[in-house]
C-alpha cells in the first residue's frame, strides 16, 4: 500500500498543520491498534494502524489511485474518536488529533463519506442533524410548561439535539426535566436560538461547520446570560467543557448525572420505588475516558432500591468500549458483521443484564439498533429514564 | 402571429403519451390565442401516425423516410428546421423526454428562438406567453418568460391531460431534402434494454417500502404480489437488509437511496429519521403501521393504524378490482 | 485526448428548506452548503478515466464569481491539469443561453478532441447549457451519456431513455457529451492532490478577455419570480376495518390519479 514512491513530506508538513504534530511522540508499540474497537470486528484495517508513523512518512492517502485511495478514506473515517487509543498510549500521542487533522484536510474539499457530507449540510443548514426547524428545538417541552432561562436561574437546561427531535429520545429531555422540578432546581430551557453544539463535526473534519455553529452558540448563550449550563449527552459536556473556551466560551457545562447525584446525596430527591432489575451501565467514551465521569452515573443508579448493577471490570470504566456512534459514525451504516455496538451489547448479554442504562442519546441509539439486530430482550434505557422512575 | 407547433414524438412507429398531452395544451392555447395548431411527424411509414394525429391538428406535416425511423437528434434539426423556417411558429412544443431534450436547444439555438424547458404550466396573460417551470427539484416554481413574442419549450412528461379531439387536419408529406440525407456525424445503432438485474428505485413512480414490520420471510410474497399489482417496485429498510430478504440498492434512507416517487407506501416502518430522510419528498406517502405513534405517520399524507399482513392482501383486492373496472 | 469539461457549484438543497429571497429571482443561500453539480461531478470522473486511458490534458471551465473557483479546485485535486473561470459583472441574469454561449466562446480558444459537462443542474434543472453550447460550436452531441467508448476519432455512446431502454449510437469528435449520473464511480482527492491544487493558479477571463461584445450573450429568457408551490401536508388517518380502509385508500388512489 505505502510504497516508496507515495511518501511524501508535503504531506507530513499538511497534516501537521492541520493539527497533527504528535505523530512524532509515537514509538510504534502497537497498542492503540489492539485497543481499538475495530480490531474486535472482523475483516477491518484498523483506523489507527500505523498511523502516526504514515503521517511521519507522508504516507496517509497518498495514492492516486482511485481504488485505494477509495478503501483508505472508508477506513480512516471509520475513527469514532472513542480515545480508547489514547487513554492507553504510553506516549500519550492524541490519535484523535492526528484523525482530526487528516479529516480536515479532506472534509474541506468534500473528499468524506457521502453521509457525513450530507449530515454536515443540515447541520449547516438548519444546526440539527435531523435537518429539523430551528425553532422547534424545544418541541419536547410542549405541555410541560417549562419556562426558557432568565437571569437568576440557576441552570440553563441544554437537551441536545437527538432528544430534541426524536421521538423516542425526548423521554430523556421530559424525565430530566420532571427530575429537575422534583428537586426544585432551578432552570429555564436554552431558547432555540442555539445550534447542535457540533462536538461530532469537528470529529469528522467539517471544522469549518463547527467554528461557526459553535461561535453562534457561544454568542447566544453569553447573550442570554447563562454561567452553568446542564447537558443531557457527554458530547455536548465534552466539546463545552474542553473545545469551547478556546471561542470564548465563559460558561461550565454540568451533565444531569452529575447534578442527579448530588440532588441524592443532598437528599433533594429521594428514589422509592423499586426497579428490580439487572441494570449493566456503559460509561459513554465522552464521559468516562475522556472526562473522568465514571461514579456518579452509578451513585444515582445504586440509589434506587432493587436495582442490581452488575458489572464486567474488564470492560467498564475506562475499559469500556465505544457504541460506535462518534465522530459521524451514527451516520455510517456498516454491515451487520461490522458493527462496534454489537460487540459491546454481547458483553452485556454475557453479564445477564436486563437493562443497558448510559448517560448518552448517541449511544441509546446504536444499541437500540444492535439489539434489535440481534433480536435481543434488553432494554436501554437513559439514567434519568431509570430514576425518573423511582421517583 | 402563425401557428403552435408540436413535434409529435413516437418511438418504434408509434406515438407516445407526451404527444397527445402537448397538443392538448396547444390546442387550449391556440383557441384563446386564434392560431393554428400544427403537428410535425417524424418517421418511417407514417400513415397511421399521420392520420391519428390529424384529429389534433390543423395541419400534419409527414416527413417519411428511412433515415427517420429512429430518432437522431442530426437529422431531425436539419428536418424541423426547413418546415418550421417556412411556418414561423410562435410557439414549438417538443417533450422533455430523452428524445426532446436532446433536440431542442440546437434546434431553437438553429431557428433562433429561446427555449424555456422543463414546462409544467403553460399559460397566456395579458397576451405574454408565461411558463412555469419547477427548481431545486420541484422545491419551488419558477414563472418564466420569452424576452421576444416566440419561443420554444419543453413539456414535461404527465403534466397535461391529452384531450380527445375530432379536427381533421390536412395531411401533408413532405420529403427529406436531399442534402441531409448523407455526411452525418453521428448515426443510431441500436436499442439496448437495461438489464434487469439491479433496478434503480430511484426511477419508480410507485414504491412499496417494507420494514421490520414484516416479521418473517415468509410474509414476503404478499407484498411482493402486492407490489406487483400496483405496479411498484419493493424497496425497504435497512432491518430487512440485514435480514437478507432484499439486496442492498433496495435500501431507502440516509445509508441507501433517497427516493422522490409519486406515491411511497411505507409498511410496518416506524420511521426512523435514517429512513425518513431518504423518502420525506415523494408526493404522497401512505404509512401503515400498528403503532399510532410511530413517527412515520408524521411525514406520512395518509395513515393506516393496523396490521399490515391484514390490510396488504385486502388493499391488493381492492387494486385488482378498481383497475379491472376502470 | 484533449478534453474540456463544464463544471457549476450548485447549493446543497435536496435535504434544505429553499426560499425565495426579496427580489423573488434567487434563493436565500446564506445557510446553504455547496457542492460541484452531481452530473458534473460524473462528466470529471468520465475526463479523468479517459484521460487516464488515452493521456491529453483535462481543462476545467467553470461560468460563475470567484466562489465557482471551489468547485475547480475540487477538480484539480482529483487530477485536472488546469482551470478557467469565466465570470464578468455584465453575466447578471445570465440564462442558459448566456452561459451557452460564454462557454462556447472560452472553448474556441482552447484545443479539444471532446466537451464533457452533466446532463442537468440540480439547481435550475434547465438541461439545456451543453447542448446549447454544441450547438454555438456546431459539434455534434447527445445528453443522458450512460457509457462512452473511444473509438479513433468517434466515440460510440449510450443514452439513457425512459423505461429503461438504452439508445447506442455512434458519434464523431469532437463532440459535446452531457453525462448522466451514475455513469461512473466519481472518485475522492488525495491529500497530495489537494496540496496540488490549492497552489495552482485559476485563470479569470471576463468580456475582454474572451472578446465578447455586448448583446452577443444576453439571456434569452426572462426568469419573472420564483415561489413555494403549495402542498398538501397533514396525515389524515383513516379509519375502520381492514377492509374498509383498503376501500378507502384505493379510491384515494384512483382520485388522486397515481394508478
Ligand atoms: C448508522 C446508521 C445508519 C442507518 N441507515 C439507515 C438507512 O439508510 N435506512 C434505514 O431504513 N435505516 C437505517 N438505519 C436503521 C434505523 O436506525 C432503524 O433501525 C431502521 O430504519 C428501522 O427499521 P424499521 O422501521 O423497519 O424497523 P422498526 O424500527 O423495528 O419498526 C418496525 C415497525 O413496524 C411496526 N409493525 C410491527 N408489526 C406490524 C404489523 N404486523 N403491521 C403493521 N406494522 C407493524 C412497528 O409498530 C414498528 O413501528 C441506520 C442505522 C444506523 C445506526
Ligand atoms: S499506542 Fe501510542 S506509541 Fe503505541 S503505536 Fe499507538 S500511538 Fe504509537
Ligand atoms: S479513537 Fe477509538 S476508534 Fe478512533 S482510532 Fe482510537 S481507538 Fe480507534
Amino acid at each position: 500500500m505505502n510504497n516508496l514512491e507515495s511518501i511524501s513530506s508535503e504531506i507530513r508538513e499538511a497534516i501537521i498543520e492541520s493539527g497533527g504534530k504528535e505523530a512524532f511522540e509515537c514509538y510504534e508499540c502497537g497498542m492503540c491498534m489492539s485497543l481499538c474497537p475495530w480490531f474486535q470486528v472482523g475483516n477491518v484495517q484498523f483506523p489507527c494502524y500505523r498511523t502516526p508513523q504514515n503521517v511521519r512518512l507522508g504516507a496517509v492517502m497518498a495514492s492516486e489511485e482511485k481504488e485505494e485511495l477509495a478503501k483508505e478514506i472508508a477506513e480512516l473515517f471509520r475513527c469514532v474518536a472513542c480515545d480508547n487509543c489514547k487513554a492507553f498510549c504510553p506516549r500519550h500521542v492524541d490519535m484523535g488529533d492526528i484523525m482530526r487533522a487528516v479529516r480536515r484536510i479532506l472534509a474541506e474539499y468534500d473528499s468524506l463519506p457521502k453521509e457525513l457530507k450530507d449530515v454536515a449540510s443540515k447541520f449547516y443548514n438548519v444546526g440539527n442533524p435531523q435537518g429539523d426547524a430551528p425553532e422547534k428545538r424545544n418541541d419536547w417541552a410542549t405541555g410541560l410548561d417549562l419556562p426558557i432561562y432568565k437571569s437568576g436561574m440557576e441552570y440553563g437546561y441544554w437537551a441536545c439535539c437527538l432528544p430534541a427531535y426524536d421521538a423516542r429520545l425526548k423521554n430523556i429531555a421530559i424525565s430530566t426535566a420532571k427530575i429537575l422540578n422534583t428537586a426544585k432546581v432551578s432552570f429555564g430551557l436554552v431558547d432555540t436560538n442555539v445550534w447542535c453544539c457540533s462536538e461530532t463535526l469537528r470529529n469528522f473534519g467539517a471544522e469549518k461547520v463547527f467554528k461557526e455553529l459553535a461561535q453562534r452558540n457561544v454568542t447566544a448563550i453569553k447573550e442570554a446570560g447563562i454561567n452553568k449550563i446542564l447537558v443531557t449527552s457527554p458530547h455536548c459536556y465534552t466539546t463545552f467543557k474542553n473545545e469551547y473556551p478556546e471561542l470564548g466560551a465563559e460558561f461550565k457545562p454540568t451533565h444531569t448525572v452529575q447534578l442527579f447525584a448530588e440532588l441524592i446525596k443532598e437528599k433533594r430527591i429521594v428514589p422509592q420505588k423499586p426497579i428490580k432489575k439487572k441494570v449493566f451501565y456503559h460509561d459513554p467514551c465522552t464521559l468516562g475516558r475522556q472526562n473522568g465521569i465514571y461514579d456518579e452515573p452509578r451513585t444515582v443508579l445504586q440509589s434506587i432500591p432493587g436495582l442490581k448493577l452488575v458489572e464486567n471490570p474488564i470492560f467498564s470504566r475506562e475499559y469500556s468500549v465505544c457504541c460506535g456512534g462518534g465522530a459521524g459514525g451514527l451516520w455510517q451504516d456498516w454491515p451487520k458483521e461490522e458493527r462496534i455496538a454489537s460487540v459491546r451489547v454481547k458483553q452485556v448479554k454475557d453479564t445477564g443484564a436486563e437493562i443497558l442504562a448510559t448517560a448518552c442519546p448517541y449511544c441509546i441509539l446504536m444499541f437500540d439498533d444492535s439489539i434489535k439486530t440481534m433480536n435481543l430482550d434488553i432494554e436501554v434505557k437513559d439514567v434519568s429514564e431509570l430514576l425518573v422512575d423511582a421517583l | 402571429m402563425s401557428c403552435i407547433m408540436v413535434l409529435a414524438e413516437s418511438r418504434q412507429g408509434n406515438l407516445r403519451d407526451i404527444t397527445f398531452e402537448m397538443l392538448a395544451k396547444a390546442n387550449e392555447l391556440a383557441n384563446q390565442m386564434n392560431l393554428k395548431v400544427n403537428v410535425l411527424c417524424l418517421g418511417k411509414n407514417n400513415e397511421s401516425m399521420a392520420k391519428n394525429l390529424s384529429a389534433y391538428a390543423y395541419e400534419v406535416f409527414s416527413i417519411d423516410d428511412e433515415l427517420l425511423a429512429n430518432f437522431n437528434s442530426e437529422i431531425y434539426r436539419k428536418t424541423i428546421s426547413k418546415v418550421a423556417q417556412e411556418h414561423k411558429p410562435s410557439l414549438f412544443f417538443i417533450g422533455h423526454t430523452a428524445f426532446g431534450i436532446d433536440l431542442a436547444p440546437s434546434l431553437a439555438h438553429e431557428l433562433n428562438l429561446p427555449l424555456i424547458t422543463d414546462c409544467i404550466e403553460i399559460i397566456r396573460e395579458d397576451s405574454k406567453i408565461v411558463a412555469t417551470r419547477q427548481m431545486y427539484s420541484g422545491k419551488l416554481n419558477a414563472r418564466v418568460l420569452f424576452k421576444e413574442q416566440s419561443g420554444m419549450m419543453t413539456i414535461r412528461s404527465g403534466t397535461f391531460k391529452p384531450a380527445e379531439l375530432k379536427l381533421s387536419g390536412n395531411i401533408v408529406t413532405k420529403p427529406i431534402p436531399e442534402e441531409f440525407k448523407t455526411g452525418h456525424a453521428s448515426n443510431f445503432l441500436g436499442y439496448e434494454e437495461v438489464p434487469t438485474t439491479g433496478i434503480d428505485i430511484t426511477k419508480a413512480d410507485i414504491i412499496v417500502a417494507i420494514g421490520r414490520g414484516i416479521k418473517e420471510q415468509k410474509n414476503m410474497p404478499a407484498v411482493e404480489d402486492f407490489a406487483k399489482t400496483i405496479g411498484g417496485e419493493l424497496a425497504c429498510t435497512r432491518p430487512v437488509i440485514d435480514a437478507g430478504w432484499m439486496p442492498k440498492d433496495r435500501q431507502v434512507g440516509s445509508s441507501g437511496k433517497t427516493v422522490k416517487p409519486k406515491l411511497y407506501i411505507a409498511l410496518g416502518i416506524s420511521g426512523a429519521f435514517q429512513h425518513i430522510s431518504g423518502m420525506k419528498s415523494a408526493q404522497t406517502i401512505v404509512a401503515v403501521n400498528k403503532d399510532q405513534n410511530a413517527p412515520i405517520f408524521s411525514v406520512a399524507h395518509y395513515g393506516i393504524v393496523g396490521d399490515l399482513l391484514k390490510i396488504v392482501p385486502m388493499l391488493k383486492d381492492k387494486i385488482k378490482e378498481m383497475k379491472a373496472g376502470a | 485526448m484533449n478534453i474540456l469539461v463544464g463544471l457549476k457549484r450548485v447549493p446543497d438543497t435536496a435535504e434544505a428548506a429553499v426560499i425565495p429571497d426579496s427580489t423573488g429571482k434567487d434563493i436565500i443561500k446564506d445557510r446553504l452548503t455547496f457542492s460541484l453539480n452531481e452530473a458534473d461531478n460524473y462528466a470529471l470522473e468520465e475526463a479523468l478515466l479517459l484521460k487516464e486511458k488515452y493521456g491529453g490534458t483535462v481543462t476545467l471551465l467553470s461560468f460563475g464569481p470567484k466562489a465557482f473557483e471551489e468547485v475547480l479546485r475540487m477538480g484539480m485535486a482529483k487530477g485536472a491539469d488546469t482551470a478557467i473561470r469565466l465570470w464578468d459583472e455584465k453575466f447578471t441574469n445570465a440564462d442558459y443561453f448566456t452561459v451557452g454561449k460564454v462557454l462556447a466562446t472560452a472553448c474556441q480558444t482552447l484545443p479539444y478532441d471532446l466537451i464533457l459537462t452533466g446532463c442537468m443542474a440540480t439547481d435550475d434543472g434547465y438541461a439545456a447549457v451543453g447542448l446549447t453550447m454544441a450547438a454555438i460550436l456546431g459539434l455534434p452531441h447527445a445528453t443522458y451519456v450512460s457509457k462512452i467508448e473511444i473509438q479513433n476519432s468517434k466515440a460510440k455512446i449510450r443514452r439513457e431513455l425512459e423505461g429503461g431502454l438504452l439508445e447506442v449510437k455512434e458519434i464523431n469528435l469532437p463532440a459535446v457529451l452531457a453525462v448522466q449520473t451514475g455513469i461512473n464511480t466519481p472518485r475522492y482527492s488525495s491529500i497530495l492532490g489537494i496540496k496540488r491544487a490549492a497552489a495552482k493558479p485559476i485563470t479569470v477571463l471576463d468580456c475582454a478577455g474572451l472578446n465578447l461584445a455586448d448583446p452577443d450573450f444576453l439571456a434569452k429568457t426572462i426568469l419573472e419570480k420564483l415561489y413555494i408551490p403549495i402542498v398538501e401536508s397533514k396525515a389524515e388517518f383513516l379509519e375502520g376495518a381492514p377492509d374498509e380502509v383498503s376501500t378507502q385508500l384505493a379510491k384515494i388512489f384512483k382520485e388522486k390519479g397515481v394508478l
